[in-house]
């Protein structure tokens, strides 16, 4: 019984997984914001006393540091950070002695007189036996020597915990505190193959360190999801929640995927641990492979989405977009943390070229994803608004007429879609048969022969 | 159990500090052995166009375009751990984008440091370490080294601790200065390195690519009109620059035209560093009056200008138009955008524009049109006339010596006047297709003017040519929703939806437009 209990208290403290001396982990979420985990070895005297940690993040939120060790109790916490400087350490010896040593220019004797700082406003005033003298008034050089640097006053912010011990020893402690400064993203590497349409796809975790702190060797866990509520603290003002799209930005999730794999989840997070331990140094930008799939089937298309009276004098390019699965059995068999895909295209010389870039969201497993690259050079569209007629006092009658053109040797089908379509309003003649996506939007796909035209027209009929 | 608890934790001895200091845990990882790593035997940039620019040429100081760069070098990898840095890459890299290939085994990590060796971050690294301050007696020329630690560099000022006490650096009016033991891991550039475990002694040959920020290209064509007007040659340079501080020496080379989409992502700030600025206390003398504060401005000049890339130094463009030079750059497909070689490799140095030759093409038939869009329904210039606008129209055919894709650029048009060739027009061109119509714009003409008259909701549009010769002349109208035209002379065409009026005006006469503007269904 006894046995037992002594074998609890050190897992407590210590679990199998982390040597006891030095051992730090780190938790970092995608919203700029890290939990410090560190459990080291400190020798402490008993009674009341002052601790000091070095080497945490320059950027500590110090509300959330919390300390633990065995029979200590907090006292309190501190977060010091007046910065050591040479005017604050003038400062804080107004009142005080200092030593003074003045060097001839023309002998290079030194002397040494001890004075007391009056004031150090705007220049230093001192009190040197009876008389007043402003530090070097007269330019000739002074040295002056303090003989401690004041309690409080840090080379960096630095937090400290005034403990009582119950008694002397070494015991095992561990610190934990929450910071920013530390982020991720994963960075996708697409490479497609236009021969037989596919694509190998290397998936990068991308660890940003700008915190101001190296940590060393480091366990490190990247957490797909941040688990601060909007507007809490230390929140970056304007940074958009989880699958926001700004203005005009086009959605990549066609269809969200059901599938669930083995990768660990907390909460609805999931997790992706880093297989070695790794030293993060600051302002270090560190890349850990996680996926790397061969072959999946990608989809190459060309979409054109029209605003509702949107009309131009000349053509517009139409986007180039790619679309392929996540799925295990026909894709790429993972969850897919937010980050950005880049797509590469082999040149005729074979060498890999980049095609263009596109943002994703955090993806489950089974989801169709269609990606914008760039504009198409040869595939464009002109859309018109070939004639408004007003039907009665309500209602309108509006004639559209799209006109694809290709310059490339092979025929392309384009997506055409045509938004904003709202409300009570129907299509009451069309060249070509639509799919209504929605009430706001209709979709056409058009075939354009190689290097040809094709002109798609449609009525509308609306109330606005 | 609480009792066998304590017993246990008093095993262990007690050695009671009264300032108690946690060391930062062992600097473990920093001993991992550099590889040996040759210098690149081949390097390819391939140059993209700032994607947010539709036409007009490159900008020096403004260079938004980016490039993919890839090198290949050969490197010599022992068993075990170790770290392969890559020494060279452009400042402007986006680390995330970097990709190795040919490695066997795989690499277990990718590194950007971007903190740099300078005096400041020598400093900072100092910070609580050993180092040596010198002095110099200004009269003997004696100087005096001190042993001591520095306890902090907050805020642009030293404080150095030694046997003697506590100084500041600098403020005493004495010769001082710092020296270090070793430059704390630090390099002169951001370097990319990657951590490499090989199970057995081999040499590789690996291709590095990344993208990299302060690059940009536009294609910048001259248009020369014939003397009669109707044809015009056309010819064009690729127009290519690198701002960042590496060079590329004998690099292939493309460039690619079409708009790519890119998430502007922000790049991790690069610590350029300073001086040691050696701020001290206030100053003041007895002289100062009034009394001023000087706080430690120096020091906040020198934090702004941190993470800040300079491509300030990029030197004036080279603006030599030669007429003939050989060797062009040749056209191909990359997926959905043209892809442009230049043919022999080149040396794209830092800081460095460069043209080549990109398309010359000959008696490339042309119309010139002039024209002018107006709304329908109001007057648009009370009390007088304004200039028509002159374009020169092409279509991008074979039939026309044409029929190439023609990137996005710059225009510069010429003329003939008296047997001398005289720049006409600057404009700019966006991405144009095969089969698609060119225009360029060629400014207004002071020769047509345009005068409306409007009397309730009849209008009469007057065009007079001043010019020796007939003109093609479009009035495009612009019609308000549920407004159509009544009474038109002459009859009206459609193009793109809107009316649009196609005259002939002979020389030296006035064309005459008229309708009426109804609202009814």
């Amino acid at each position: 019984m006894l046995f037992t209990a002594r074998c609890l208290w050190l897992a407590l403290l210590a679990p199998a997984a982390y040597p006891a001396d030095s051992s730090l982990s780190i938790t970092i979420y995608t919203d700029d914001l890290a939990l410090v985990q560190e459990r080291r070895d400190i020798d402490v005297k008993g009674g009341r006393q002052r601790i000091e940690f070095e080497g945490v993040s320059a950027q500590i939120r110090p509300e959330t540091v919390s300390l633990t060790a065995g029979d200590i109790s907090i006292v309190e916490q501190n977060f010091d950070f007046d910065l050591l400087t040479p005017a604050k350490l003038m400062e804080k010896a107004v009142g005080r002695e200092v030593t003074i040593v003045r060097v001839n220019p023309a002998t290079g004797a030194e002397t040494r007189e001890q004075a007391e700082v009056l004031a150090a406003n705007g220049g230093v005033v001192l009190k040197i036996g009876q008389r007043i003298e402003v530090l070097r008034d007269d330019g000739l050089p002074v040295r002056v020597i303090f003989d401690k640097v004041p309690d409080n006053l840090r080379a960096r912010p630095t937090l400290s915990v005034t403990i009582d011990a119950a008694h002397a020893g070494t015991r095992p402690a561990s610190l934990s505190y929450l910071t920013p400064g530390l982020g991720w993203n994963a960075d996708y590497v697409a490479l497609y193959n236009e021969a037989d349409g596919k694509i190998d796809v290397q998936g990068w975790i991308t660890l940003t360190n700008s915190s101001g702190t190296t940590y060393e060797s480091a366990q490190t866990l990247l957490v797909a999801g941040s688990p601060r509520q909007a507007g809490s603290p230390g929140q970056q003002f304007g940074s958009p929640p989880n699958g926001w799209h700004p203005p005009g930005r086009r959605p990549t999730l066609e269809q969200a995927g059901t599938e669930s794999g083995s990768r660990e989840r907390l909460g609805d997070f999931y997790l992706y641990p880093l297989a070695e331990r790794t030293t993060i140094a600051n302002l270090q930008t560190k890349q850990v492979g996680f996926l790397d799939v061969h072959g999946v089937p990608a989809e190459h298309g060309y979409e054109f989405q029209n605003h509702w009276l949107g009309t131009s004098d000349q053509p517009q390019s139409a986007k180039s977009t790619y679309r392929f699965s996540t799925s295990a059995h026909a894709g790429l068999g993972d969850q897919l943390p937010a980050g950005i895909l880049r797509f590469y295209m082999r040149d005729k010389r074979g060498e890999p070229q980049f095609i263009g870039e596109s943002r994703i969201d955090h993806t489950p497993m089974g989801s169709t994803l269609s990606l914008a690259t760039g504009d198409a050079f040869d595939v464009k569209v002109k859309a018109v608004v070939d004639k408004r007629t007003r039907i009665d006092e309500r209602d309108w009658k509006t004639d559209m007429r799209y006109e694809l053109s290709n310059a490339l040797p092979r025929p392309v089908a384009v997506t055409l879609r045509q938004d904003g379509l709202w409300g009570d309003s129907r299509i009451s003649a069309e060249s070509e048969k639509s799919t209504r996506l929605s009430a706001d939007t209709a979709e056409w796909t058009v075939s354009v022969p190689a290097n040809g035209r094709t002109v798609l027209t449609a009525s509308f009929d609306t109330r606005f | 159990m609480a009792a066998r608890r304590l017993r246990w934790l008093l095993v262990s001895s007690a050695a009671s500090i009264a300032g108690l200091v946690l060391p930062a845990p062992s600097e473990s990882q920093n001993s991992i052995p550099d590889a040996q790593t040759d210098a690149p035997s081949a390097v390819s940039v391939t140059l993209y166009r700032d994607p947010y620019r539709a036409s007009g040429s490159i900008m020096l100081d403004r260079l938004n375009g980016f490039a993919l760069i890839t090198e290949t070098r050969a490197v010599h990898l022992k068993v075990g751990d170790q770290r392969l840095r890559f020494e060279g890459v452009a400042d402007g890299i986006e680390p995330e984008s970097a990709i190795l290939t040919g490695l066997e085994d795989g690499s277990l990590e990718k590194n950007r440091d971007a903190a740099v060796l300078s005096p400041s971050a020598l400093v900072a690294a100092a910070v609580g370490k050993p180092l040596v301050l010198a002095r110099t007696n200004p009269r003997t020329g004696r100087v005096e080294r001190v042993s001591g630690t520095v306890e902090s560099d907050a805020q642009g000022g030293v404080i150095f601790k030694s046997e003697q006490g506590i100084e500041a650096l600098r403020c005493s009016g004495l010769p001082e200065t710092l020296s270090f033991e070793g430059t704390a891991g630090l390099r002169s550039h951001p370097t990319l390195s990657v951590r490499v475990r090989s199970r057995r002694e081999l040499s590789a040959t690996l291709t590095l690519s990344y993208l990299a920020r302060g690059f940009d290209w536009a294609a910048d064509y001259t248009a020369t009109l014939a003397t009669d007007g109707r044809s015009m040659d056309l010819g064009a340079w690729i127009t290519l620059a690198n701002g960042n501080g590496t060079g590329f020496p004998e690099a292939h080379t493309q460039v690619v035209a079409g708009r790519v989409n890119r998430e502007n992502g922000e790049v991790e700030p690069i610590d350029v560093g300073g001086p040691i600025v050696a701020t001290c206390w206030p100053r003041g003398s007895t002289s100062d009056i009034p009394m001023q504060l000087q706080f430690a401005l120096a020091g906040a000049d020198a934090l702004k200008k941190r993470g800040v890339m300079n491509y300030s130094a990029v030197a004036p463009m080279a603006a030599a138009l030669r007429e003939v030079s050989p060797p062009r750059a040749q056209q191909e497909q990359l997926g959905d955008l043209k892809l442009y070689r230049i043919p022999e490799p080149t040396t794209l140095a830092s800081r460095q524009s460069k043209q080549v030759r990109l398309m010359d093409r000959a008696a490339i038939p042309v119309a010139v049109v002039y024209g002018l869009e107006l709304e329908a329904s109001e007057n648009p210039h009370v009390g007088g006339a304004m200039p028509a606008s002159r374009y020169l129209r092409t279509m991008n055919t074979d039939a026309n010596h044409l029929g190439i894709p023609l990137p996005s650029g710059h225009i510069q048009v010429f003329a003939y006047r008296q047997g001398r060739r005289l720049l006409e027009r600057e404009s700019n061109l966006r991405d144009l297709a095969r089969d698609e119509q060119v225009e360029i714009d060629l400014g207004p003409s002071s020769d047509v003017q345009v005068g409306a008259t409007s009397t309730g909701r009849r209008h009469r549009i007057e065009i007079s040519n001043a010019r020796a010769a007939a003109i093609a002349f479009e009035l495009k109208l612009r019609l308000p929703d549920g407004m159509r035209l009544a009474d038109a002379n002459p009859a009206p065409g459609t193009k793109n939806g809107r009316p649009i009026f196609t005259l002939h005006i002979p020389p030296r006469s006035v064309g005459v437009v008229s309708y009426r503007t109804s609202s009814s269904p």
